[in-house]
């Protein structure tokens, strides 16, 4: 029977953890050049020789076991706790090369411990280009343990960093530090008063709030015999622990580590003089964004018609293929239509992605944060904020659970109410096909104004986001101080599979998280749209019949016939007198006569589709809710959209694409079906300027994801936030866009 | 006939998605070890 070890992958954030467990169990979790990018612990399964398979732990970072935020403490009670089923059998503390001294810190709490630890010394491949030379022998004897020199870039040093789990139970289990000098009475008082425990551990499970032990705090408070020190005494021996392990630290790296500063840092500090200079640095990152946000509209342009065309041709091949029936109807207009119309986004979110993870992968994003630190502080947050923020540009569910980096429960409150207004990826379709419909494709200095827009509405979510904080940091009484520091990673050219996978990820499952919810919404909306209990929607055929004999066609309908039958004229009348046709005056007039019967037939055919929808189920509900969205400038259809995808934004496209397909026999991209769509008071289309503007604005600041409010809901243990965050950002949302509409249209 | 009720059966399966997706608490239907599973995985709900 093989034997199964336990392995905690351990250290700073940004070191590499992920890398190493994703070489080590050959799976592929998200690594970015960026710290904070696991908050929960990961698993999965090494095999080592001799038949031992290991099961690795990869740990949230933290840089000491004095821990101060949710992710840290995650780290510290697997270690504390024995009776958890993953206390690791070896722990594994990975350390960057470039930071040795700082990562050592950690490595010597554990080692304390007295549970067997290996260090692996990551980013090996640094070192000739930093000047850096490590005497891995003399350090592995002054730490007592041994080391790997890992390059996961390069992928070399895994195989001895395998060899090195599979003899674990030669490593040594001896402190590096003697803690009990920092205060030797009380070290003594407590060894008097629990002989049995080890001493290490009491003091960290004294000066935190872990509770893992077999002796708990409580009971440590309880003990009469023992009197605890006040929690500023606890910091200030905290401190002088601290104090002593770099004096332990510094006496072993003077002897083994060499580096050579002026071919390391040179670089490096002039880039980041420049990236995060105050006036450059906001200047850059405007460019880049500028940059990226064209990148997305002119390279996506031709992938995303073709899918246009793939899908309507698709839909019509359906049609005309398969027996007529439910089955083929559900199929060509239900659900070819509803995923298409999601489908055709994926260019661009591929292309957002390509973007976001070059951003983190180079080491710039961390430049970022560091430069939106000044602008957040004025309103009541840190820099720590910024990095949920900026992950809800592609999704705001991992961007919650990344607030638990951040120490200060109100500041974590606050980023958790606010991120939601970020722009995530599940905007970024219907931002892409209202634009596309009101907003012109010209130019100006090179730049497009759909893209310019499209930054607009970006930055809009992002000032909401901070204007929101400003307002809660008011109103919020809730007192607590925080701190922020980021780690500055190094510049570092981002890795071709890393960055092929982020992309590859968070596009599947933006289509098939999002896809499942839009085929469910198109199938249901597609019976709804096709089926009806009334007189009028059974009588459809012969009420329109008889009104369009005794009133003619609509004006739409009236001026479509009109500019078809001038344009058809136009043609046949220049292909008679250049020569192409040899023809008659009498067999132009029967041509033309054919024409008009035929643009007769299918203008009758859309009103009784259209007459048939609006008294189909669907459009019983959707006249029900039209009070309620008309002073915003939307129909029933858009009301029933914006109803639909309160499960999910992106659902919001799929549901028109469906709606204006039911029934119509034309193959059709969904572009043009919302173009062609009337507004039957105003006889203007429906998608202009005005209900165009006011349905971006509504998108940018509702709460439209159930997904969201459940995440939030687990994050902040209470219904209260998730409902108040529901509520005013609805109301908020209805607001802004009424006023928008009302003063555009 | 067949094609009304070929409808009829997706019509039940997608109500049955969405009501487990967004109705039904998700322990009822996941194993213990999928509970632990990270954000971010497929089927977390998010996208």
């Amino acid at each position: 029977m093989s034997k199964q070890i336990n392995v905690a992958l351990i250290g700073n954030p940004n070191t590499g953890k992920t890398s190493v467990f994703n070489q080590l169990t050959g799976l592929n979790q998200k690594v970015g050049n960026y710290p904070g990018i696991t908050v929960e612990k990961k698993e999965g399964i090494c095999k080592l020789a001799r038949g031992v398979k290991a099961h690795i732990l990869d740990l949230p970072g933290t840089y000491s076991l004095n821990t101060t935020s949710l992710d840290e403490s995650v780290a510290v009670e697997l270690l504390l706790n024995k009776n958890d089923k993953d206390h690791p059998d070896v722990a594994i503390v990975i350390s960057d090369v470039e930071n040795l001294k700082r990562n050592l810190l950690l490595f010597t709490q554990i080692k304390d411990l007295k549970i067997p630890v290996i260090l692996v010394i990551n980013m090996a491949d640094r070192m000739s280009r930093k000047g850096i030379s490590i005497d891995i022998t003399l350090l592995e004897e002054k730490l007592d343990t041994k080391i790997a020199l890992v390059s996961t870039r390069k992928g070399t040093g895994i195989d001895r960093l395998k060899e090195l789990i599979a003899d674990y139970k030669n490593l040594s289990t001896a402190p590096n530090v003697d803690t009990t000098v920092i205060a030797p009475e009380y070290f003594d008082k407590l060894r008097t008063t629990f002989p049995k425990q080890d001493l290490y551990k009491l003091w960290l499970v004294i000066t935190q709030d872990v509770n893992f032990m077999p002796i708990e705090k409580k009971l440590i408070k309880d003990t009469s015999s023992f009197a605890t020190k006040s929690s500023s005494e606890l910091k200030r021996l905290q401190q002088k622990e601290t104090i002593l392990r770099y004096q332990f630290i510094n006496g072993i790296l003077k002897e083994t580590y060499k580096v050579d500063l002026t071919a390391a840092k040179g670089f490096r500090a002039t880039l980041d003089k420049i990236l995060t200079h105050k006036v450059f640095g906001y200047l850059i990152f405007f460019i880049i964004l500028l940059t990226i946000f064209q990148a997305i509209y002119d390279w996506s342009s031709y992938p995303m018609d073709f899918i246009d065309e793939l899908f309507a041709s698709a839909s019509e091949w359906v049609k005309n293929t398969l027996p007529p029936g439910m089955f083929t109807d559900l199929l060509a207009e239900g659900i070819l239509a509803g995923i298409g119309g999601i489908v055709i986004f994926i260019p661009q979110i591929a292309f957002l992605f390509l973007f976001i993870s070059l951003l983190e992968e180079s080491g710039y994003m961390s430049r970022v944060v560091f430069l939106m630190d000044r602008i957040m502080r004025p309103f009541g947050l840190s820099g720590k904020s910024v990095v949920p923020l900026i992950s809800g540009t592609a999704c705001a569910i991992p961007a919650i659970m990344a607030t638990r980096t951040i120490e200060s429960w109100k500041e974590r409150l606050i980023t958790i109410l606010v991120t939601p207004f970020t722009t995530c990826s599940a905007r970024l379709p219907i931002y892409l096909i209202i634009i596309a419909l009101i907003i012109p494709e010209g130019r100006i200095l090179g730049l497009g104004y759909q893209a310019l827009t499209l930054m607009m509405l970006y930055l809009i979510g992002f000032g909401a986001a901070i204007l929101s904080a400003m307002v809660l940091n008011k109103v919020l009484n809730i007192k607590s101080r925080t701190f922020f520091v980021i780690e500055m990673p190094n510049y570092k050219l981002p890795m071709l599979k890393n960055v092929a996978y982020t992309v590859w990820e968070k596009t599947k499952s933006f289509v098939l998280g999002a896809g499942k919810i839009i085929l469910a919404i198109s199938i249901i909306l597609w019976f709804l749209g096709s089926n009806g209990y009334s007189e009028e929607f059974n009588d459809a055929e012969a009420i329109v019949t008889e009104r369009v004999q005794s009133e003619g066609f609509s004006n739409f309908n009236q001026s479509a016939i009109a500019d078809d039958l001038r344009s058809y004229t136009k043609a046949l009348n220049d292909s008679v007198s250049s020569g192409v046709y040899d023809i008659s005056a009498l067999a132009i007039n029967d041509s033309l006569e054919q024409k008009k019967a035929t643009l007769s037939e299918t203008a009758l055919q859309q009103e009784i589709s259209s007459y048939k929808l609006e008294n189909s189920y669907i459009g019983k509900l959707g006249k029900g809710i039209e009070p309620i969205v008309k002073p915003l400038g939307y129909d029933w259809k858009i009301g029933i959209a914006v109803l639909t995808s309160f499960a999910a934004r992106e659902v919001f496209v799929g549901t028109l694409a469906t709606i204006y397909s039911v029934g119509s026999d034309q193959e059709e991209t969904i572009k043009h079906r919302m173009a062609a769509e009337v507004n039957p008071e105003t006889q203007r289309p429906l998608f202009n300027l005005a209900s165009g503007i006011s349905l971006l604005l509504f998108y940018a600041f509702a709460m439209q994801c159930m997904s969201t409010l459940a995440i939030v809901k687990r994050e902040t243990n209470s219904w209260k936030w998730p409902v108040s965050q529901l509520v005013f950002m609805s109301v908020f949302a209805y607001l802004i866009a009424l006023i928008a509409y009302q003063i555009l249209k | 006939m067949f094609q009304s009720i070929l409808v009829y059966i997706i019509l039940a399966i997608a109500v049955g998605y969405l009501i487990k997706k967004f109705l039904l608490p998700r322990s009822l239907f996941v194993s213990g070890s999928d509970k632990s599973k990270p954000c971010g995985q497929d089927d977390c709900g998010c996208h």
